[in-house]
């Protein structure tokens, strides 16, 4: 018997060119982050200093995917609340009917999928909220990042001016007495934070992949065509 | 109340982080050059303060020449972010010097501070300059014991009362009623010395990491409750010069900075001046360059270290450590820790034992888990997090598959 799909769209080219670049950036971040805070593989001693730069280049791949992450999750901030397409932050206030379905989907991934009662064609808040927690974690990530990048410019000047560092500064010396008062927290804190998200990748990479198998409406398609398939009549 | 909160949330908002303005535009130094030829002149016809010595006479019965004398200067002035038309002005300076009475005390300490003055091959200019102060009290150095010490001591601050400067060298111990330490006859405890002596002081100076942040003394687990000056000693103005030791060529920076303007040079936020701690030591570094190509000492011993490559994976925490050793280096230039072949641990940076000075890249620094029991490295408690979720994950997916997919056509079971 021929069951009829509804096709419901669910990402803009918009936010599936940020999800990858994103994606992208983090996997670069990851290492050559993990090789900034200890170098883990050794460049050939008989060479000339100037064919290696091995760090050197580490760091600047480290920096630019760093950039491009931030002003992406920028650009998601807005999206967050002047989208036109959906305004998560309505997933993200705790009224009666976001609370409830939160719990939901909870017991939906607790219970096999044996019980759904929630809407799954639109972003649900336990998905909203978990993306949030990742933003979160990434503005972490972003301020004390650029916290110990400012530490390179303490003449105050940059190839851009002096604009940039004091802003730098402005903006993210609050990172050093949040984090414990030294410098060595707020790399400790950038560090230990980076493991965070790779644990928070996992899971999101694996539920992705779970709700696409057991609520057999193809989620894994929304972030590359754009859109899944509930079934008609739902 | 909402005054304490107004401090937290100023303090959150306070850069703690070193910015040098280097140059402040001519019209800004000519005004100094001016104030400061003032200043020297009202010195110099003030006398020499109690023990001060001449300086001439003292540099040469060490066998130094003019010359080297002003090459020294025209450095000392580079040391303190002037122009060079200062130099004179320097040179003028650390002649006059020895207008200012000092009291110098020590606290929890190891005297390294001292000893650092003290201990060189034979004495070099800075130590000089520092030896022609007029060194009213240092129970290290004086001849004086007992009841003779106290007795110059309440000399001293009787007659330079409001016009010593006080040097601090050592951490505060404040554990059962500051009992841990005790000084004199009258067993007066280190913190009631420190604040009675800082009461008539000009300006305290903090030297060495335990009278700046409370140092080794204060290390984890602190027994003592020990606390560095800044912490304890309020309104008076106080100037941090952290290492172990501190650098005898800073300590005569900042008495040199005050002797030539009459005013403590300008800090960062944790009290420090900028003149010394405002660079990284990273930056400056001999060894930055096999820090970019990616060349690493390995082991102790190996063939990196036989070529002078970076210290980084031995631990070395210079890209976190702000003073300028890389620049002025100990001893007159003579040589520094990562001169030597052995990593920066930090030594000018708050709980620099506790959280620099582990000899292993940050990744393996052991931290502690929020109960304050088991330690694990940084790298180690990221695997273990990422191993949970694993399991977690395993576990799902393995009831998952065993339970199989529920079918469609059945509503909430």
């Amino acid at each position: 018997m021929k069951t009829d799909y509804k096709k419901i769209e669910r990402m803009t080219p918009a936010m599936r060119i940020i999800h990858w670049a994103n994606a992208i950036c983090m996997i670069a971040a990851i290492i050559t982050g993990l090789y900034i805070a200890h170098p883990y593989y050794q460049s050939f001693i008989a060479d000339g200093a100037v064919d290696k730069y091995v760090m050197a280049w580490n760091r600047w791949a480290h920096f630019i995917s760093a950039i491009i992450f931030d002003v992406t999750s920028i650009v998601v901030a807005y999206l967050y609340f002047f989208s036109r397409f959906e305004k998560p932050y309505k997933k993200l206030i705790p009224n009666a009917k976001n609370v409830k379905e939160f719990g939901e989907v909870i017991l939906n991934l607790l219970t096999l999928n044996r019980r759904k009662r929630f809407d799954s064609t639109h972003s649900d808040s336990f998905n909203t909220v978990y993306f949030t927690i990742f933003h979160l974690l990434l503005f972490f990530m972003l301020f004390t990042g650029l916290q110990l990048y400012v530490h390179g410019l303490e003449s105050g000047e940059s190839s851009i001016g002096t604009w940039w560092p004091a802003l730098l500064h402005i903006s993210t010396d609050w990172t050093i007495p949040v984090t414990g008062g030294t410098l060595m927290d707020v790399r400790i804190a950038h560090h230990i934070t980076m493991w965070l998200i790779v644990v928070w990748m996992v899971f999101h990479i694996y539920y992705q992949i779970w709700r696409t198998i057991f609520w057999e409406e193809g989620d894994i398609a929304i972030v590359i065509g754009g859109s899944k398939f509930v079934k008609d009549g739902k | 109340m909402a005054e304490a909160r107004d401090e937290s949330i100023k303090k959150l908002f306070d850069a703690k982080s070193a910015k040098v303005d280097t140059n402040k535009g001519e019209e800004y130094f000519s005004d100094l050059y001016e104030s400061c030829k003032v200043r020297i002149g009202e010195l110099k016809d003030m006398p020499i303060a109690g023990r001060g010595v001449d300086l001439r006479k003292a540099l040469e019965d060490d066998g130094f020449e003019r010359r080297d004398f002003l090459k020294w200067a025209s450095a000392t002035t580079a040391m303190l972010m002037l122009p060079a038309s200062f130099t004179p002005l320097v040179a003028e300076a650390a002649e006059v010097m020895n207008r200012i009475p000092v009291v110098w005390i020590e606290l929890s300490d190891c005297a390294g501070n001292s000893e650092a003055l003290l201990r060189s091959d034979g004495p070099k200019i800075d130590e000089i300059v520092l030896d022609i102060i007029s060194l009213e009290f240092h129970e290290t150095l004086q001849a004086a014991a007992g009841h003779q010490a106290e007795k110059q001591l309440e000399e001293a601050l009787e007659l330079f009362k409001g016009k010593y400067i006080l040097f601090v060298e050592g951490a505060i111990p404040l554990g059962i009623d500051g009992n841990f330490g005790t000084i004199g006859a009258k067993a007066e405890t280190f913190k009631d010395h420190l604040l009675r002596l800082a009461d008539g002081a000009a300006a305290v100076i903090a030297v060495g990491a335990c009278a700046t942040y409370g140092g080794i003394p204060a290390a984890a687990p602190n027994p003592t409750d020990a606390v560095g000056v800044m912490d304890l000693v309020k309104g008076k103005p106080i100037i941090n010069i952290p290492a172990c030791p501190a650098n005898p060529a800073n300590m005569v920076g900042v008495v040199l900075h005050y002797a030539l303007t009459g005013s403590v040079p300008e800090l960062d936020s944790l009290l420090r001046p900028k003149f010394a701690f405002g660079y990284r030591i990273h930056d400056n570094c001999e060894r930055r360059a096999h820090f970019d190509a990616g060349e690493y000492v390995e082991e102790w011993g190996d063939e990196g270290a036989k070529n002078n490559f970076c210290l980084y994976k031995m631990g070395c925490k210079g890209p976190m450590t702000f003073n300028n050793c890389s620049i002025i280096r100990y001893n007159e230039a003579v040589n520094w820790p990562i001169g030597v072949g052995r990593g920066c641990i930090g030594c000018s940076e708050p709980d620099f034992w506790d959280k620099y000075a582990y000899e292993r890249p940050m990744a393996n620094a052991h931290i502690k888990a929020p109960t304050g029991g088991v330690e694990k490295t940084v790298d180690e408690f990221g695997l273990g997090l990422l191993t949970a979720a694993g399991i977690g994950i395993g576990i799902h997916a393995a009831a998952s598959a065993i339970a199989g997919k529920k079918n469609s056509d059945e509503k909430d079971v």
